[in-house]
């Protein structure tokens, strides 16, 4: 009897706990059934509780009419102290507003794809180009959400605008147009920074005569194999033909196989398939992974003068050879003779139209927004507020030459979608490896290419 | 008669619906998890990238189309693969005999020795690695410098003897045949413990009559043993053709499937997850279905078979 009596007791308090467990969770859930606020509020809100900060003092912060608790849900692939660095930039924000920032980090595209199928996307996802023409229909526009058109360059507003709508803001970017080398190794041997590109290519001829390599190049890179390649050829593109070339195939109005193309391919073959001009020749060039390729430049003895790498390799070096100074064992130059820069960028979209979503908007096109991405050092920031204001000497360099350039072209591969990226590597790797001839190769990849832009 | 009349509760009675009621959670399991989706991956294949229209829209003038079945015009005729399938036919040449051969020859070998658990165990160890562990190990085995040290296992061999290192994983015609090794490596011990195991069931008077009268070895070991295991062998190799077809994880993690080692099962996950066609990965993946029903269908014969017997 005092058994059955305890176990009703026992089975009672479980179900009690679980209750009380579950209703706290069940409260957030009903925040996001709020109707959007009328864009037409007035930025002051009289109507308040006394718990309101008072209005921005003197931040120089519009919160777009947020209120202190408004949610917003994030998605991005950022991590660790990139983390660390984003949610330094958007602390006055948080605090001038209150908003509360739900993140989501992720590699994953996956992720992005099932929760916007699934009609519960992030309010703000910040991800690659491709995903602007992709949820075309789904984005909200940037002017719409009142972004700072005045702070952003053409180059960098094109990119993000859809069929005529600007859905997408660059908020973070990487230049790839840069090469690697050693300034104390140039120094010792002689050899000077070239400043075009015929001066480049005599500089290769005058390591090859001195016996040095010339280049370190690195392919292997998992199931993203080839990238390096790419990304070079794009950059001689941006010598020869200049920037509109390189958007040109990328809207199928330039075929892949056409003759500027071949040429690029032809000057890359040259030096990635023979081992005067490339550490360990077309099978060094396959099987090195990209940041192996990295360190050779500085081993100790080199071994080889220079690696055509993006911006990320500053912090690789650094973390591989603790030892070396930026500036004197190791610094950069960009491509010389390049028209315009090839770079990745991050872009922020929004699928939802809230007063937190434009207060984050506004906030980080402004100048202010700029200054403070440029101060956390997060790489570039493709807005015009950052300019001077990056602390790193490497960055100010880099955000010197992305404030002068007169064109800025993405990744070729990332932005023609549905399997164009891939097809494009695996014919690099196939050039190299020397199992098919160029035209093949090419003509290859512009059927691709046609087909993913259904042209 | 008596014993008939005895009490049956109705529900153990086999009438019309008592049998669906035992098969109903199964029947909804398979319904839910193999059935849909099978019958949604063969809608999706007639459909384009992303499954928002017929696949003929994705047809480009000019170039031949197969209306409906587009995807399976690529799933079939494009070169990338057709060297899929060249290859996965390589390695069902190549895997299935080396770990049948090996795993027989080894389990005849431990058979006859003291120490026949700690051989098997080590030969057995691989099975134990995940595929993608197995990768990566291997990677640096046959890992490629282009300098003059050698950090991978079997160059470092090669240029210790004298010779020249070769980049295992990106020279076609060795680079498959180089992750086909990992493969054997892998699934020989499987091989080797199931026909363990059926040499194991081989009556010992049998081997013994045949000594008796004066049969060697050799002839025991071909005309006793192994017609005697033969439905196990068979088993064991429609086991392994299945495997093979799938094989997805070592090429994965090796290569990539560049340099000419794709497999049908890669390019099915770099359609569907790198280049977000999911028309086409439905198309590879039924034509990989199709080419698996009939190993599948002679399997379950073969087990039928064999429970017959006992």
């Amino acid at each position: 009897m005092s058994k059955r009596l305890w176990k009703v007791i026992v089975v009672l308090a479980g179900l009690a706990l679980l209750i009380a467990a579950c209703a706290p969770a069940a409260t957030p859930t009903q925040a996001p059934t709020q109707p959007p606020a009328e864009p037409t509020q007035p930025p002051a809100q009289p109507t308040q509780p006394p718990a309101e900060p008072t209005q921005p003092p003197a931040s120089g912060i519009d919160c777009m009419g947020a209120k202190p608790g408004d949610e917003l849900t994030m998605l991005y692939q950022w991590s660790g102290q990139e983390e660390a660095r984003l949610n330094e930039i958007l602390k006055p924000l948080v605090d001038a507003c209150g908003i509360v920032i739900k993140p989501e980090s992720t590699r994953d595209q996956a992720l992005l794809d099932t929760k916007v199928q699934a009609g519960t996307p992030p309010d703000i996802a910040f991800w690659n180009v491709a995903q602007l023409v992709q949820y075309q229909d789904k984005l909200v526009p940037m002017d719409v959400l009142g972004a700072h058109r005045e702070n952003y360059a053409d180059f960098f507003v094109q990119p993000g605008t859809i069929n005529g709508k600007w859905l997408g803001l660059p908020v973070k970017a990487d230049i790839k147009t840069i090469i690697w080398y050693s300034p104390a190794v140039f120094k010792a041997k002689g050899y000077t920074v070239p400043t075009t590109w015929e001066e480049l290519d005599a500089l290769v001829e005058k390591m090859v005569a001195n016996g040095d390599v010339p280049w370190s190049m690195g392919f292997e890179s998992g199931d993203a194999t080839g990238w390096t390649g790419s990304d070079f050829i794009q950059d001689i593109l941006l010598v020869k033909q200049g920037p509109q070339y390189v958007l040109d195939i990328i809207d199928g109005k330039v075929p892949y196989n056409d003759a500027g193309v071949k040429e690029a391919y032809e000057i890359y073959g040259k030096w990635a398939k023979d081992p005067k001009y490339t550490v360990g020749g077309a099978q060094g060039t396959l099987s090195t992974g990209f940041l192996d390729a990295i360190y050779k430049v500085f081993s100790d003895p080199p071994e080889a003068m220079m690696v055509r790498q993006s911006g990320f390799a500053g912090g690789e070096i650094a973390r591989k050879y603790p030892d070396l100074v930026y500036g004197e064992d190791y610094d950069f130059f960009m491509v010389p003779g390049a028209k315009g820069l090839q770079g990745g960028a991050d872009w922020m979209m929004a699928f939802r139209d809230t007063p937190a979503v434009r207060a984050l908007v506004a906030y980080l096109s402004s100048d202010l927004g700029g200054a403070n991405w440029a101060k956390a050092g997060f790489d570039l920031s493709p807005n015009k507020g950052a300019t001077g204001n990056y602390t790193d000497p490497s960055l100010l360099k880099k955000g010197e030459m992305l404030a002068n350039t007169q064109g800025f072209t993405p990744d070729i591969g990332d932005t023609i979608p549905g399997g164009f990226g891939k097809a494009e590597w695996t014919g690099i790797i196939e050039f190299i490896n020397g199992t098919k001839d160029l035209d093949t190769v090419l003509a290859e990849i512009a059927r691709v290419q046609a087909e993913a832009l259904g042209k | 008669m008596a014993k008939e009349a005895a009490y049956v509760p109705n529900i153990l009675r086999q009438g019309r619906w008592v049998p669906w009621l035992y098969l109903g959670p199964a029947l909804i399991l398979m319904s839910i998890f193999i059935l849909y989706p099978g019958l949604n991956t063969l809608y999706l294949s007639f459909r384009n990238q992303n499954g928002s229209d017929w696949a003929y829209t994705t047809c480009l003038a000019g170039q031949p189309c197969w209306g409906i079945f587009e995807n399976y015009r690529y799933a079939l005729t494009s070169s990338i693969m057709r060297t899929a399938f060249g290859n996965n036919l390589k390695w069902i040449l190549f895997m299935v005999s080396g770990t049948v051969l090996l795993g027989l020859l080894i389990a005849t070998l431990a058979d006859r020795v003291r120490y026949e658990a700690l051989a098997k165990a080590i030969i057995f160890m691989p099975m134990a690695i995940s595929f993608v562990g197995a990768g990566v190990i291997w990677k640096f085995v046959y890992d490629y410098g282009s300098s003059q040290v050698q950090i991978g296992l079997l160059n470092a061999l090669i240029t210790s003897l004298g010779g020249r290192p070769v980049s295992w994983l990106t020279e076609p015609q060795i680079n498959t045949l180089a992750l086909i090794v990992v493969g054997i490596w892998m699934w020989t011990g499987f091989c080797m413990t199931v026909l363990s195991a059926a040499i194991k069931g081989v009556p010992a008077e049998l081997l013994e009559a045949a000594r008796v009268d004066g049969a060697n070895e050799w002839t025991v070991f071909w005309q006793i043993r192994v017609p005697l295991i033969l439905p196990t062998i068979a088993v064991v190799i429609t086991t392994m053709i299945i495997n093979v077809l799938k094989i997805f994880d070592i090429v994965y993690v090796m290569t990539g499937g560049n340099y000419g080692t794709e497999v049908i099962a890669n390019r099915l996950y770099i359609e569907m997850y790198t280049s977000y066609n999911t028309g086409r990965a439905a198309a590879i993946a039924m034509v990989l279905t199709v080419i698996i029903i009939p190993a599948i269908i002679f399997n379950i014969r073969r087990f039928r078979a064999q429970e017959a017997m006992r």
